[in-house]
């Protein structure tokens, strides 16, 4: 059946819920693609046939192997774009470095458009403001000004509080802290937040 | 002056647009997150807006770099910078989401825009859609397109992306009373009507038909 | 929306505290707040006054709705009422949820003002979701929403808009490149 292999690329990347990535099926494009090759050359040699030979009786043929070209050609346009937008997620998730595991999974050419997003994206953040730049890749969550309590998982030295104030971070010591000063050294694995 | 934070600064004109205070400016920044979060098109740019308030923060912080070590005050201004700031990134995100999403549509609409029209992107988003349409344009064409028989190479990226479906249905508040706001009928055996929306009242309904009333400030969805 | 997007929101409505504590006059980008002096009350935004009240740097003073005798009537009045009653405050639900975790040594009968506004939301909703079902079923183009609160309308947002997004495409059997292009229509 014509656009089977087309339709199986589709298929893959409807398996796989939104935020994944599969890896890049470059032998089901380069089937497609040959098959279009197929369809093309022999349209053609047909379209000869009607014309020298007055053959009306090809038409239907000929009209079919068209509606199979253009759904090659659709299907494989839909899995290149829908993967650039799964990647395009995985910035906005991983930032501007992707984990090994999920490059592997990327052709040389998705590669490329990432790079070029990045560098894209950068420019305009940096354009804004009059040049002053925004990391608008930062505050994903509206910001909460509370303080939660921690305790030191290992020593850390001194943290700077926003007021000046200076808390000593010593291994087993707990602290009332704002929380968007301790985000990061809880993800770091230095405090960790005691949930009463 | 001593103390950085002691005095309101007036050195802002070049940004204060109608005598728009700094809270007006915030405010306006608040109703356009809103509204773009909620609204299935890319909205008309608010460069201006978004310019105040970066100079609002830099304005802000540079007063904050020179406030003496355990001011108490300055805990409290930087909470009120962070709220902001997240605004701005928010809303800024929420435009860069739709202009890769319907990107076709939205560089077509800016180029068929007339002079008098208010620009739908800034200078900086506009930059970022053009590189953003070549780059993904570039890849279809070397990955599969280039491979394809010739009457094929070309894709109709206007026809491929999905446009913005004006029909989804929006929550407004109306800001300022409307008469005679046509309401079109969802079925063939439905006749179409006219509501009155009333200044603070809420409704629910096709953003096609009040679309104006967001651009013009009349309405804001929520 | 996010939950704790409508929340950001709630925090910038302004509640009464008693600070314990002397500061000059602030000159926020928002406004000016204070000048604050032990033991004289103020209005400042949700989200400082909780700040504060973590610090133990001031009271916070419940808003006047936030009263069992008041809100045992609104609950009577929302329970007999056929359309909704106006709310008693537009984020009546995540204030009592932020005030009640954070302060709640401050506002008298806590745990009987938690039950009766869980009440009034629950009443709500359920009206909520009749109307919204109504809706669908009735295929209306237009629905007056007067007296909704933000939060109880992004606990249907999601769900209502989608339904409704997805009648219409079943409906008006949309051709190829007019709304929905073949690269996301496959």
């Amino acid at each position: 059946m014509f656009c089977e292999k087309a339709v199986e690329l589709i298929r893959e990347l409807q398996r796989i819920s939104d935020g994944q990535l599969p890896a890049f099926n470059e032998d089901g494009v380069r089937q497609v693609l040959q098959e279009m090759e197929a369809l093309y050359e022999h349209n053609q040699a047909d379209v000869n046939e009607t014309k020298s030979e007055q053959r009306a009786d090809l038409l239907p043929s000929i009209r079919l192997r068209h509606c199979c070209l253009l759904r090659n050609q659709r299907c494989v346009g839909a899995y290149l774009y829908d993967r650039l937008l799964r990647i395009r997620a995985l910035r906005w998730e991983y930032g501007s470095v992707l984990p090994a595991n999920v490059r592997f999974h990327m052709s040389a050419e998705e590669l490329q458009w990432f790079t070029c997003y990045k560098k894209s994206l950068a420019s305009f953040m940096r354009s804004l403001g009059g040049g002053g730049g925004l990391d608008v890749t930062q505050d994903m969550r509206p910001p909460k000004s509370l303080y939660i309590q921690v305790r030191c998982v290992k020593d850390h030295g001194e943290l700077e509080i926003d007021d000046g104030t200076l808390v000593l971070l010593k291994k087993n010591s707990q602290h009332f802290l704002p929380r968007w000063k301790c985000e990061h050294l809880i993800r770091q694995g230095i405090l960790e937040h005691v949930v009463h | 002056m001593s103390n950085p934070l002691s005095d309101n600064d007036p050195n802002q004109e070049e940004c204060q647009e109608d005598d728009m205070t700094p809270a007006d400016l915030i405010a306006k920044l608040e109703e356009a997150w809103l509204n773009e979060k909620f609204s299935p098109e890319l909205l008309a740019n608010q460069a201006e807006v978004v310019e105040c308030v970066m100079e609002q923060l830099t304005h802000m912080e540079a007063n904050l770099q020179r406030v003496k070590k355990g001011d108490p005050k300055a805990s409290i201004h930087r909470m009120e910078i962070d709220r902001i700031r997240f605004v701005l990134c928010s809303y800024l995100r929420s435009r860069l989401q739709k202009i890769e999403k319907f990107y076709p549509h939205v560089l077509e609409k800016e180029k068929s825009r007339s002079k008098g029209e208010p620009a739908l992107l800034s200078p900086e988003e506009f930059a970022f859609a053009k590189e953003y349409a070549a780059n993904t344009e570039s890849h279809l064409k070397s990955v599969a397109l280039s491979h394809m028989p010739p009457i094929l190479q070309t894709l109709d990226m206007l026809k491929a992306v999905p446009a913005p479906c004006l029909d989804s249905f929006v929550f407004l508040r109306v800001k300022e009373s409307q008469e005679n706001i046509l309401v079109e009928p969802e079925t063939d055996d439905q006749r179409e009507y006219v509501v009155d929306l009333e200044e603070g009242s809420q409704h629910l309904m096709r953003y096609r038909t009040i679309a104006p009333l967001i651009s013009s400030g009349a309405a804001q969805l929520i | 929306m996010d939950p704790s997007e409508v929340e950001f929101l709630a925090e910038k409505e302004l509640v009464k505290i008693i600070p314990n504590f002397n500061l000059d006059k602030l000159y926020l980008i928002g406004g000016d707040l204070g000048p604050f002096n032990p033991g004289l009350p103020l209005y400042v935004p949700v989200w400082l006054a909780l700040n504060l009240k973590q610090r133990q740097k001031c009271r916070v003073v419940p808003p006047d709705w936030m009263d069992v005798e008041k809100l045992e009537e609104m609950r009577e009045l929302e329970r007999n009422a056929a359309t909704f009653t106006p709310a008693p405050c537009p984020y009546y639900m995540e204030l009592t949820k932020l005030l009640l975790n954070h302060a709640s040594d401050n506002i008298p009968k806590a745990d009987e003002i938690r039950t009766l506004v869980k009440d009034i939301w629950d009443t709500r909703i359920a009206k909520l979701r009749l109307s919204a079902d109504s809706f669908i079923t009735q295929q209306e183009a237009h629905a007056k929403l007067d007296n909704l609160t933000l939060m109880e309308i992004n606990t249907i947002r999601g769900f209502l808009l989608e339904s409704l997004n997805c009648m219409y495409k079943l409906r008006s059997n949309l051709q190829p490149g007019s709304s929905k292009g073949p690269l996301a229509d496959y």
